[in-house]
């Protein structure tokens, strides 16, 4: 186990978290949702108490405690009044190393867990994004849903939930990171007083098999009635955390779509008024993660919305950024780094990412030297290796009958498919 | 002579313009460590500053007085697409010179327009104080309005307006909760405005209201973070100093909104999957003296997992996935919202049941003191957490100057949910959360 620490007397509160390298990956293959369940089941509460008494003494304390999963970790999160730090530490740990994981616990946790795939239909956004991650991985882990679906949920009983946690969490490896009111001994105090000291299992990336994009341009329409506006998702492969481009690329997509002032939202925003956002992501991971711009034009233009960001999408590969924007880029990148680390809190966060995530140490203690560094021909040739413009996803959620047409005929196109929104 | 004397002489001197005078009004402590400080120009600008150093970071904010309250019929979300033109061309900056500067200096810029007001700000790192002051400046006083520029953020707002609210089911039943609930008072209409009335503007609607609303005494600015005093309040004389004390047009005081003495309900069918239930109690303005005691009640009922309603509903009944509560921070009367978010198949009829009969517990009963212990720690909370980043900082000495004429306020809040009593819930519960005070939306799952 490791300690981070991060103090900061500004204010009188502490955060606390405990993180562990276990996630969504870890899902057995069609009972995706577990790793997440596990976790939501973990945060009802410790043996001895009931859920109601233990969400009363932490409300009591002036405390708020949060698990989340994402694919590659489970971050228990607290935040509390610097005074009722230690019986918080204390609940915590016992939430860590004593669940209770109780039966009926589970049945409500399920059907709640049930109730919120549901619910996130109403999100276009959401749906957009989640359907693109589908679209673009196909079958590989990364396109799996941390949720899981109406039919992954329905395998998944308690017995899973317990040996999920027995795996993965009760002798798996983990770090602890306090920020904010509290100093380095206090920290270490705590954590030995209330963390066990017994061995535990070295920590085990799981292998993730490398991601592969479908060749050609591919549009899936996630058909939901009476839209009158579309969520436009256009995307390939991304990259990987090592990749040596890295940051070349990362310059890169900050010129094209990652301000106001790229082409991207100076084109479809400033230029036409077609879309309230429009902008580009790179997400980097073990395996080759995803790059996507996301724009949400009136389905009046959706299509030509889409062909704009596809012409805008070529000249940014075949031809590359502009000098001027490739300072600029590095400009907004450096000048505005201090927001990373701003608060004690994202300071802690991103030694946990380190420690957890695998990502180089240098990324967040040399990052003006890495993005001041790249040059044009870096960011370009970066941009070239990385973004596929011929292997390419592209997901519109909107009404199918009012927008098929038009984006089979946009150019490329090898496939297009129509789902309902609320398919199971 | 005290060092702010010396400090007001030296910013003063050689300074002839009157509206360039700078003076200090008042020093307020903001919390255990921090000094609100208040300096006026003399054209009326009144400038908050709160030197904090705890982070090399600084946030700009400046809020204007002025919000769809302050529009009429016809011309409804004309102060949101004003927001949305502020970021356009200036007498010294062509179109995308704003953004461009900005973000070449790693600062966020963004805005907010709400019934009651409207603030821009900026969060930068802290050299970039000389540029955020002067393009501030140099958009309250030299911008331009034009034909393309306006058409064009126009579209932009209809796309947002789609997506907020004709294309979202709760984004529709707000819209439709306010205008119901509101019948004469500008509350009624939403902040984006209709959709009739966004395509409808003209450049000269938009030249009109920037006479009227955006001059230096109708401003509040705010800087909060890691600066010098001395040298902020010197580029403030110098690139606002030139504005005249315009005569900004004080709207009458919106009509009074007539007591409710029925519920008023509606039903909105839409493509959903979960049906919800939207109720709007007529509460009292965040100035009122009984806002507090209703904040306490809205902790207990809605506040964390622990809450009664959040309990009854989510975990031991399952009748909805989520219940949320909010209380509008107006300046004039505005409702404590309720959301009810149900599960699949479940009753309406059955929670709201439910929803008075704890309504009429909690008005009865009260609280314990526990529960209001616990409600007063989560607000502690809630509050430290406000206050982590200079940006936090600034933007609630905004909101409060604004809406409370006193920037510091906010710790008085704290100090007022501290002093409530059970008696005083009993009291707010049985006077404002009375069915015959609520509209009610009911979101209904169209059949496909």
């Amino acid at each position: 186990m490791k300690l981070f620490v991060e103090s900061s007397d500004v204010l009188p509160l502490v955060d606390l978290e405990v993180a562990f390298p276990v996630g969504s990956l870890q899902d057995p293959a069609g009972r995706e949702g577990l790793a997440q369940l596990t976790g939501h089941l973990m945060r009802r509460g410790p043996r001895g108490i009931s859920q109601e008494r233990f969400e009363e003494r932490l409300a009591g304390l002036g405390a708020r405690l949060s698990v989340q999963v994402s694919m590659r970790t489970t971050r228990i999160r607290a935040t509390v009044l610097r005074r009722h730090l230690e019986p918080l530490f204390e609940l915590v740990a016992d939430v860590i190393w004593q669940p209770a994981l109780r039966a009926g616990d589970f049945a409500k946790l399920k059907r709640q867990a049930q109730a919120a795939l549901i619910a996130r239909l109403d999100d276009d956004q959401t749906l957009g994004a989640l359907c693109f991650r589908e679209a673009l991985f196909g079958e590989h882990p990364y396109g799996r849903s941390l949720s899981g679906n109406a039919g992954s949920l329905s395998r998944i009983g308690v017995k899973q939930v317990e040996g999920f946690y027995a795996r993965h969490i009760a002798k798996g490896s983990f770090v602890v990171g306090l920020s904010g009111d509290v100093n380095e001994s206090e920290a270490r105090s705590l954590v030995d007083a209330h963390f066990p000291s017994f061995r535990l299992r070295p920590h085990k990336t799981p292998a993730v098999p490398a991601t592969r994009a479908r060749h050609g341009r591919h549009v899936v329409i996630v058909d939901k009635p009476e839209r009158t506006q579309t969520q436009l998702y256009i995307g390939t492969l991304g990259a990987r955390t090592r990749d040596r481009n890295l940051f070349p690329l990362i310059v890169s997509n900050t010129a094209f779509g990652g301000t106001f002032s790229g082409p991207l939202m100076q084109q479809v925003r400033a230029a036409r008024g077609w879309s309230y956002g429009a902008y580009s992501r790179l997400l980097h991971s073990n395996q080759r993660d995803a790059w996507y711009m996301a724009t949400a034009p009136s389905v009046d233009y959706s299509a030509e919305c889409a062909a704009l960001q596809l012409g805008l999408l070529e000249n940014w590969v075949e031809v590359g950024i502009k000098k001027t924007e490739l300072s600029f880029a590095k400009r907004y990148l450096i000048n505005g780094h201090c927001f990373d680390r701003d608060t004690p809190s994202k300071r802690l966060d991103a030694r946990v990412d380190v420690e957890l995530l695998g990502i180089p140490r240098a990324y967040f203690e040399k990052h003006d030297e890495l993005v001041g560094r790249v040059t044009w021909q870096e960011a370009t040739e970066a941009t070239r290796a990385r973004i596929s413009t011929r292997d390419l996803t592209i997901v519109v959620v909107a009404s199918a009958a009012d927008v098929a047409d038009s984006f089979e005929r946009l150019p490329g196109v090898r496939s297009l498919e129509i789902v309902p929104f609320d398919r199971s | 002579m005290g060092t702010t004397e010396v400090l007001i002489d030296r910013l003063n001197a050689g300074v002839g313009k009157r509206n360039a005078r700078v003076e200090f009004v008042r020093e307020q402590p903001f919390g255990d460590a921090l000094r609100l400080r208040r300096f006026r120009l003399g054209n009326g600008l009144t400038v908050l500053t709160l030197v904090d150093r705890s982070a090399p970071t600084i946030s700009y904010h400046t809020w204007f007085r002025v919000g769809s309250r302050h529009e009429r019929p016809g011309k409804t979300g004309l102060a949101h697409l004003f927001e949305h033109l502020m970021f356009n061309e200036t007498r010294n900056h062509p179109p995308g010179d704003f953004d461009r500067l900005m973000e070449r200096a790693g600062a966020e810029a963004n805005a907010a327009t709400w019934t009651d007001w409207t603030y821009y700000y900026e969060n930068a790192p802290r050299g970039a104080l000389p540029l955020l002051i002067e393009l501030e400046a140099d958009r309250m006083g030299n911008l331009v309005l034009r034909g393309p520029q306006v058409s064009s953020e126009k579209e932009v707002v209809v796309n947002e307006r789609k997506m907020r609210v004709d294309d979202d089911a709760e984004g529709k039943a707000l819209e439709l909760l306010y205008r119901s609930a509101f019948r004469r008072h500008p509350y009624h209409w939403p902040t984006i405005g209709w959709m009739e009335d966004i395509r409808a503007f003209t450049v000269e609607d938009c030249r009109d209201f920037y006479r009227k609303h955006y001059a230096p005494s109708n401003a509040t600015i705010v800087i909060a973070g890691d600066f010098n005093e001395r040298t902020a309040l010197s580029l403030v004389q110098k690139h606002y100093g030139d504005f005249s004390r315009a005569r900004v047009s004080r709207p009458r005081a919106s009509s009074k909104e007539p007591s409710q003495r029925a519920e008023r309900v509606f039903q909105l069918e839409v493509p959903t999957p979960t049906e919800k239930i939207l109720i709007g109690y007529r509460a009292p303005a965040f100035s009122d003296p009984h806002t507090p005691a209703l904040v306490i009640a809205n902790e207990v009922l809605f506040g964390g997992q622990s809450s009664r309603l959040h309990r009854l509903f989510c975990i031991d009944e399952e009748l909805a996935l989520a219940v949320r509560g909010s209380i509008s921070p107006f300046v004039d009367p505005g409702l404590f919202e309720i959301w009810i978010f149900l599960r699949e198949g479940k009753s309406k009829r059955d929670a709201l049941k439910l929803l008075d009969r704890e309504l009429e517990r909690l008005g009865t009963d009260g609280p314990s003191e526990s529960e209001v212990e616990k409600a007063i720690n989560q607000l502690e909370l809630s509050f430290l957490h406000n206050m982590e980043t200079a940006a936090g900082k600034a933007e609630q000495i905004g909101f409060h100057e604004t809406v409370l004429n006193d920037g510091a306020a906010v710790f008085d809040r704290l100090v007022a949910y501290r002093e409530v009593t059970v008696d005083e819930v009993k009291d707010a519960v049985r006077r404002y959360l009375r069915p015959s005070r609520r509209t009610r939306v009911e979101i209904l799952a169209k059949a496909s």
